[in-house]
């Protein structure tokens, strides 16, 4: 039974300044609890630098298609506030049971699912620690208006990225995840954005993470479910002194989804940051991982995968920022594409002049299984400071002939033999996320991948 | 039946374009040892390569029979599931793969469904004590950072749980230690006196004769410049130990002067 629900339908969103002040109306009538964290000028100056903000990655061209001036934003609809529910639903209508389904009700520490920019609230609460906080971000900017006020749009790169301005300007949905000092949490916290395809969504979410000093979380954020939404969010992750926090990201959205996400944290002395990413659904996906530690001690470790077919787009950039010494970061990616699937990876390292002793590494290895398909490379390294280390490697390359003749003497067909080594190419990155079920659940996602590839060969 | 055996006969094969293999005729009856034995660059791994299908190796004439099955007309995948196994002198790496899933795949495509999980395992136990090799070395990624005296023991592991109608083991002497090569016999042998493993027939491809005191040969052939120029008893193994190639090429040389 809804509870409260608001949506209008935006045609022919350029996006402009009018299809902006119909979503801050919305948001105003809607009051706080559908998601209003961003005040109105803030929004508009956000408009403002989307449209001014350059595109980033270059013109499309050869081996990169996409044009990011021309992403559709026609027939959005824009829903916001909530729906009661009596339980909370399976978050994902899939028609594969070993996948799309994060068990909400068991095996976590609270989560929030959402159904396009719509909170489902079930009756039933979920089993959250009473020490922590896991809400709606408008709420906890309502409840908690101080946390909020000193995390929030803090250090996410709003001003510089043209899509982090654009989430900023149209936020409507999110999540604020608050453990306090020294409290320790095994079990995930979930949070699930799925769509349905009788609606064109419109979800901009915001989520942000604050971990005490000393803190330990997973928080496991998903994408999911059928029709062509266009998701542009933004997270924040602040992670206190000592704290440790495990962010994972599977994004397996409709084949039609639009997805840009801009990811951001800040690591203080001691903490750790550990990145998973597995970006596999979407007909575009942008990803951009910001890593800064702030405080010696801090380790960043990013691993992240993707797998690009059809006409898929995933393009990622990951930055670790070594702003003081004695940091170190770890940055392990795999990627593979099949059919016209295209796909770019720009990874940057900077060392700031007075981070001496610091420790970076980027590994980033792309394999291609179609002749048709492309994946590009471009590593940076900015070193400021002396006596640190830094390592980076990258590679692009096909199959192996001689790995996949070695595994047909044995007697393994060939389209078995190529899927036995696609699969075994993901599993460093693989082995990196946490527990045994998630990296199965990858396992399952990229088997589906190399079923639905038509063109795969050596 | 008469027409069983691995039958090469008249095989010629060429490697980008040049011709290697000139002509071979070569029977391996089952559960009989041959030792095809020649010089560095004679053509013996290229015999290995033509005839499990390697795509860089080209047929230019002759034929291949396994107990009467062309092998030629088959896809390498096909070629092992007609029960050809090639032992590879340097073993290709797959990452990300472990050493059982790999072997479970492979006896499970050779021959499917014979054995349920729990008699695979206890099987693989056996063969791994034999090899004296740890079973740690079962969840390890294929061949990844192995060394070359893993890679040839995993190459014995895996000849000894897919129990091939013939094996091809090429050059799995080379670069191995005496406690190495002794466990390779050891392995060989225990096969050989298994059930499953009496009817193998084995074509050992060889530089030196030493892997011959492990794994006794019944006949012994000497390859050169792509043509075998000579088949003989065991006793032909101990005369190229004695004399090496040089007195075989003269006599060769010799013989059509």
């Amino acid at each position: 039974m809804p509870s409260s629900t608001a949506s209008i339908a935006a045609t022919a969103f350029a996006p402009a300044a009018d299809t902006l002040d119909t979503v801050i109306d919305l948001i105003a009538r809607e009051g706080v609890r559908s998601g209003s964290a961003v005040d109105e000028t803030t929004r508009r100056d956000a408009l403002a630098l989307f449209a001014d903000l350059p595109v980033p990655g270059g013109r499309p061209g050869r081996g990169w298609r996409y044009d990011y001036d021309n992403v559709p934003f026609d027939d959005l609809q824009w829903m916001t506030g909530r729906l009661g529910i009596a339980t909370m639903p399976l978050p994902a209508p899939s028609s594969d049971p070993a996948i799309d389904r994060p068990a909400l009700e068991t095996d976590n520490a609270g989560g929030l699912v959402h159904l396009g920019a719509t909170l489902l609230e079930p009756a039933r609460a979920l089993p959250v620690d009473s020490r922590i906080i896991v809400l709606p971000l408008a709420d906890a900017s309502r409840d908690h208006p101080k946390l909020v006020a000193q995390t929030h749009l803090k250090i996410a790169g709003w001003r510089s990225d043209r899509f982090a301005a654009l989430a900023t300007a149209f936020q409507n949905c999110g999540a604020f995840v608050y453990v306090p000092d020294g409290v320790v949490l095994d079990a995930p916290i979930q949070l699930v954005f799925t769509s349905s395809e009788a609606v064109r969504a419109a979800v901009f979410p915001h989520i942000v993470v604050v971990l005490g000093a000393g803190a330990r979380a997973t928080v496991m954020e998903r994408y999911a479910g059928e029709g062509d939404a266009l998701v542009c969010g933004i997270v924040e992750a602040h992670v206190g002194a000592g704290a440790q926090l495990d962010f994972v990201t599977v994004q397996q959205a409709d084949p039609e989804a639009r997805i840009f996400s801009t990811r951001a944290a800040r690591c203080e002395t001691g903490a750790t940051m550990r990145w998973h990413l597995a970006e596999l659904g979407g007909a575009l996906a942008r990803s951009v991982i910001d890593t800064r530690l702030a405080g010696p001690g801090a380790n960043a470790e990013a691993s992240a995968l993707f797998f690009t077919g059809g006409m898929q787009h995933v393009e990622l950039t990951t930055t670790c920022d070594h702003a003081v010494g004695q940091t170190t970061s770890n940055t392990v990616v795999r990627s593979a594409a099949t059919d016209r699937g295209q796909g770019r990876f720009f990874g940057n390292i900077t060392i700031r002049a007075q981070a001496h002793g610091s420790d970076a590494s980027l590994r980033d290895d792309a394999l291609l299984l179609s002749k048709h398909a492309h994946i590009d490379s471009v590593p940076a390294l900015e070193i400021a400071a002396n006596d640190v280390k830094a390592f980076h490697g990258a590679t692009v390359g096909s199959l192996d002939e001689d790995t996949l003749f070695y595994a047909l003497s044995r007697g393994i067909a060939r389209a078995d033999a190529l899927r036995m080594i696609a699969l075994g190419f993901f599993e460093p990155v693989i082995a990196r996320f946490p527990g045994d079920r998630l990296r199965d659940e990858i396992r399952t996602a990229l088997d589906r991948k190399i079923d639905e590839a038509t063109e795969i060969d050596a | 039946m008469s027409n069983r055996g691995l039958v090469i006969s008249g095989l010629r094969a060429a490697v980008e374009g040049k011709e290697i293999l000139k002509g071979i005729d070569l029977t391996v009856e089952p559960g009989k040892v041959h030792a095809l034995m020649g010089p560095n660059g004679s053509g013996k791994s290229t015999l290995a390569f033509a005839m499990t299908g390697h795509p860089n190796y080209e047929i230019l004439g002759g034929s291949v029979k396994l107990d009467g099955e062309d092998l030629l007309e088959l896809a390498p995948d096909k070629r092992a599931k007609a029960g050809l196994f090639l032992s590879f002198q340097y073993p290709a790496a797959i990452p990300g793969v472990s050493v059982a899933n790999f072997i479970r795949t492979a006896r499970m495509a050779v021959r499917p469904d014979d054995l349920p999980p729990a008699k695979f395992r206890q099987m693989i136990f056996e063969k791994l004590d034999v090899l004296d090799m740890d079973p740690a070395f079962l969840s390890r990624y294929v061949n990844d950072g192995f060394s070359g005296g893993e890679k040839k023991r995993l190459e014995m592991l895996q000849l000894a749980m897919i129990q091939p109608k013939y094996a091809v083991l090429d050059e799995t002497d080379s670069g191995l230690d005496v406690d190495a090569l002794q466990s390779v016999g050891r392995s060989v042998n225990a096969m050989r006196n298994a059930d499953g493993g009496k009817d193998t027939g084995f074509l050992i491809i060889t530089h030196y004769p030493r892997i011959l005191q492990y794994i006794p040969a019944d006949a012994v052939h000497i390859m050169m410049d792509g043509r075998i120029v000579k088949s003989g008893g065991p006793e032909l193994a101990n005369v190229i130990e004695r004399e090496g190639y040089d007195k075989i090429r003269d006599e060769v040389a010799g013989g059509v002067a």
